[in-house]
């Protein structure tokens, strides 16, 4: 076929004005969004700065999303996690629940935890892909055991946590297992899993390790 | 249940920015801020610490030990450039009974010593003396005596 051809071809192709415009087609105008399964709570702690600044007046919601569209929207436009000032937290969580150990749709739960030593670059990367896994929901394909996500920058290393609904051994080692390709994790890779109900306990042992 | 893989979801990331629902400006505004307050703690910091962060608060304040100063010996120096060092002495007269030292009881002196002392108020209410001047009661001045001691052994032989 020759290039006269091939130009007289698409002359003729009519493209379909009514069918809707997706993030994909119309970068600014799409009408059509992608559905998230459930909506989902950005929070954040800011550090203290002074002292009498309380957890309460600390940690506050920043927004909520329920469609990837959304979810793009928010993470283009918020500080990168290497941005972020020591003793932050970023949480993510399922509708309304609060990112305490005390909600309870936390209680009877506990959090997959691994901390990330140094301040790599990798952190960002790491972070988002934690994310996409959750609000994708393949990190936990049997039930939503999955109440949320937390970022914690620290001095002695960024600590990632995956915080569930139950204790229930099995699966959460699925979970676990899952979480540990989603951070890149290899078999050095140390992910312990903390009951909340073991959250006063500074000397708590993990009840799960992978 | 809607569910996309990591991958799917980067394809639909869409290549501009686009605006939220809520003030990003003054959320990356108070981000901005706390930087800047840790970045001022910070230097602060290591302006008082003058860079020794490991340094861990000494278990005492530095006066353990009181200072004892020893005064020097006298010495004279005459018109041929003879110099004479004066022992010192006791008491005054001290020098008359030496010769008879043995058959004479020991007498306790007062040194003439001078005992520098800074009291230390975390001691005030233990039993560590916090005044000069209790140190310095409190000094052991008696020395032990042979040859009194000697003596008294022979009489009780007797």
């Amino acid at each position: 076929m020759s290039v006269e051809e091939v130009s007289q071809k698409l002359e003729n192709v009519t493209v379909n004005d009514d069918a809707p415009k997706t993030v994909l087609s119309d970068n600014k105008e799409f009408e059509v969004k992608h559905p998230l399964n459930t909506k989902w709570t950005l929070w954040y702690t800011k550090p203290a700065v002074d002292k009498s600044e309380s957890w309460s007046d600390l940690l506050r919601p920043v927004t909520t999303f329920e469609s990837v569209e959304e979810f793009w929207a928010i993470i283009q436009n918020i500080p990168e996690p290497h941005e972020l000032p020591l003793k932050s937290d970023y949480h993510v969580f399922r509708n309304d629940i609060r990112p305490e150990w005390e909600d309870q749709a936390n209680s009877k739960g506990g959090k997959w935890s691994f901390q990330l030593k140094g301040r790599g670059s990798d952190i960002d990367e790491l972070w988002l892909r934690t994310l996409l896994a959750v609000i994708g929901e393949t990190i936990d394909e049997d039930d939503s055991q999955i109440n949320g996500v937390v970022l914690s920058i620290r001095k002695g290393g960024n600590k990632f946590a995956l915080w569930t609904k139950s204790e229930d051994k099995e699966p959460l080692t699925k979970i676990g297992a899952k979480f540990k390709t989603v951070l890149k994790l290899t078999e050095d890779g140390l992910l312990e899993f903390y009951p909340h109900s073991a959250a006063n306990d500074r000397h708590a042992q993990p009840s799960i390790t992978l | 249940m809607p569910s996309y893989t990591i991958e799917e979801l980067i394809q639909l990331k869409p290549s501009e920015t686009l605006s939220v629902n809520f003030d990003a400006v003054e959320f990356n505004a108070i981000i901005e801020k706390v930087k800047q307050v840790q970045a001022l703690k910070e230097e602060e910091y290591n302006a008082t610490h003058h860079g020794h962060f490991n340094r861990r608060r000494s278990s005492h304040l530095h006066h353990g030990k009181p200072k004892v100063k020893q005064h020097k010996p006298k010495v004279t120096t005459d018109e041929n450039g003879w110099s004479t060092f004066e022992p010192k002495t006791n008491e005054e007269g001290d020098s008359e009974n030496n010769s008879d030292s043995a058959t004479t009881p020991f007498t306790p002196t007062i040194s003439k010593e001078t005992v520098k002392v800074k009291p230390n108020n975390r001691h005030i209410s233990s039993s560590r003396p916090a005044d000069n001047s209790d140190i310095i009661t409190d000094k052991q001045v008696h020395g032990f005596n042979t040859f009194a001691a000697l003596v008294s052994d022979d009489e009780d032989d007797e």
